[in-house]
């Protein structure tokens, strides 16, 4: 994320309130559409209004719908959502297609998201399912019965190789690769 | 030598068109002081002032209510339902006004709504929780269910139902005691609406979901599990070993000890801690927990019961060798 983003209020993905376990609960609670009658900066939002709004209000009972005309002012609508969020968007010079547009984001959306910087793109609970780590987490099963010391459990395996080595396994190659010549005979 | 007579100018010339970029001021330089300044008079008058949203124009109480059980899918009697958001302080105000203003026009509180309310969702939460965990002693499902409806968790609920706007109460914004009563009233409310079955797949949907993703041994704080461990399995006439089985560290800042409990030479849990002593405690309570079926692994509360659980006296303890 960048630097300009710091100041975003910030947050993990999450249904409010466990939504959708128990039942489901559309989180748009309200929305109110503000126009001007006359203004032709609003002939989209009028056209919305005359041809869906009835239609809008009548499948979503559960949103309170609020028209507010003014005279000479630029449209908008401001949607409130259940956790407090409040949506407020400029409808001005948008048309008809996009005002729908919009109005389904607003809709369909938990709350003001945009407004939100997130700080992972998935959230869990319990981050680890093998609890904390031990020194007995992932304990070989044969030192159970080992006696130590032994050389096979103290040897040192984490050293680089040395030059000797190395030039004991070229040697090793090039004798592979001499008995692969075919001569002419 | 001529080579370089050539290029030298060419890199003067790549050198000019190439702009200095330099971050501009967009924002006016007063703006901040300015901002800084109103914010600082906005502080001496007693920060800033919100105001209730029922005060707006565009406010319709009886929509708001429609909705509001429309969007919780429940059937609610209107009036009942603006009984059970009007607060016992909105009540006293409107009668401060109506006697200066010599009219009186009864209006009730949600104080009866909110006691029934508040007994029913109790009650409910303690069955259910005996229900779908019965292997949990029920001192721990009581402080479950304790957990579950204080004021807490029952305002947090409340308030991501929408009461926040809906609530009459004398302050705004509404404190969390106002709003977890308001959702026992609405509890209240349904049940006088919708009957007892209904308000309790209610309670289940909003309340005992919130159990969704916790852990429930952590509503239960044990003080001593050991002496509890041993306790419970004397009544079934099984005695416990602890044994150290291993160690690591010794001495040292970072000592580990594990410790494994075993019953008839067979393990049933095992721990691990700084010291053995700590490495037995959380031993035996990795042991309670398979005692009382809520292991990590267990499998998720069930939130789908339907109907009212009918309460079981006897709690069985049963221990198993892993």
């Amino acid at each position: 994320m960048s630097n300009s983003n710091l100041f975003l209020k910030s947050g993990f993905l999450r249904a409010p309130l466990q939504n959708g376990v128990g039942r489901f609960v559309p989180q748009l609670q309200r929305i109110v559409f503000k126009f001007c009658k006359t203004h032709g900066a609003s002939r989209g939002m009028r056209d919305f209004i005359e041809q869906d709004l009835l239609d809008f209000a009548k499948q979503n009972p559960n949103i309170v719908v609020y028209m507010k005309p003014r005279r000479h002012r630029s449209p908008v609508i401001v949607a409130e959502y259940l956790n407090g969020d409040r949506f407020w968007m400029s409808m001005h010079n948008k048309t008809h297609d996009e005002i729908t547009k919009w109005v389904e984001v607003m809709r369909t959306q938990q709350g003001d998201i945009a407004a939100t910087r997130l700080r992972k793109l998935q959230y869990t609970d319990h981050p680890s399912i093998q609890g904390p780590w031990t020194p007995f987490t992932f304990k070989d099963p044969e030192l159970n019965v080992a006696s130590l010391p032994d050389s096979k459990y103290g040897a040192n395996d984490r050293l680089p190789m040395s030059a000797t080595e190395k030039l004991r396994l070229m040697f090793e190659q090039q004798k592979l690769n001499e008995s692969d010549i075919k001569t002419a005979e | 030598m001529a080579l370089t007579r050539g290029i030298v100018p060419f890199c003067f010339k790549v050198i000019k068109v190439v702009p200095i970029t330099l971050q501009t001021h967009n924002i006016h330089r007063w703006v901040a002081p300015t901002l800084m300044e109103l914010k600082r008079r906005e502080k001496k008058l007693g920060g800033k002032k919100t105001n209730p949203r029922n005060t707006f124009a565009e406010w319709n109480l009886e929509a708001e209510l429609y909705a509001f059980g429309k969007r919780l899918n429940e059937e609610f009697n209107y009036d009942t339902l603006l009984q059970a958001f009007t607060d016992r302080s909105y009540v006293v105000q409107e009668e401060m006004k109506q006697k200066e203003m010599a009219i009186d026009i009864n209006l009730k509180d949600n104080k009866e709504l909110a006691e029934q309310g508040e007994q029913f969702i109790k009650e409910y939460v303690q069955v259910y929780l005996e229900t779908v965990l019965p292997k949990f002693p029920v001192d721990g499902v009581t402080s479950i269910t304790k957990n579950l409806t204080n004021e807490e968790t029952l305002s947090h609920i409340s308030l991501h139902l929408g009461t926040k706007d809906i609530i009459l109460a004398a302050e705004y914004p509404v404190d969390n005691y106002i709003l977890a009563n308001t959702f026992k009233a609405i509890v209240g409310a349904l049940l006088q609406s919708s009957g007892k079955e209904r308000t309790a797949h209610f309670v289940r949907d909003f309340v005992i979901t919130q159990l969704q993703g916790q852990d429930v041994n952590e509503y239960w704080p044990i003080d001593d599990p050991w002496s509890m461990l041993t306790e419970i399995l004397r009544k079934d006439g099984v005695t416990i070993e602890p044994r150290l089985i291993g160690d690591v560290g010794k001495n040292t800042l970072l000592a580990c000890y594990r410790v494994g409990l075993y019953i008839n030479k067979k393990m049933i849990s095992s721990g691990f801690g700084e010291t053995a002593a700590t490495a037995k405690e959380m031993a035996a309570r990795e042991a309670l927990k398979k005692v009382f079926g809520t292991e990590d692994h267990m499998k998720p509360i069930n939130f789908q019961l339907e109907g009212i659980p009918k309460p079981n006296e006897n709690n069985i303890y049963q221990i198993s060798a892993s």
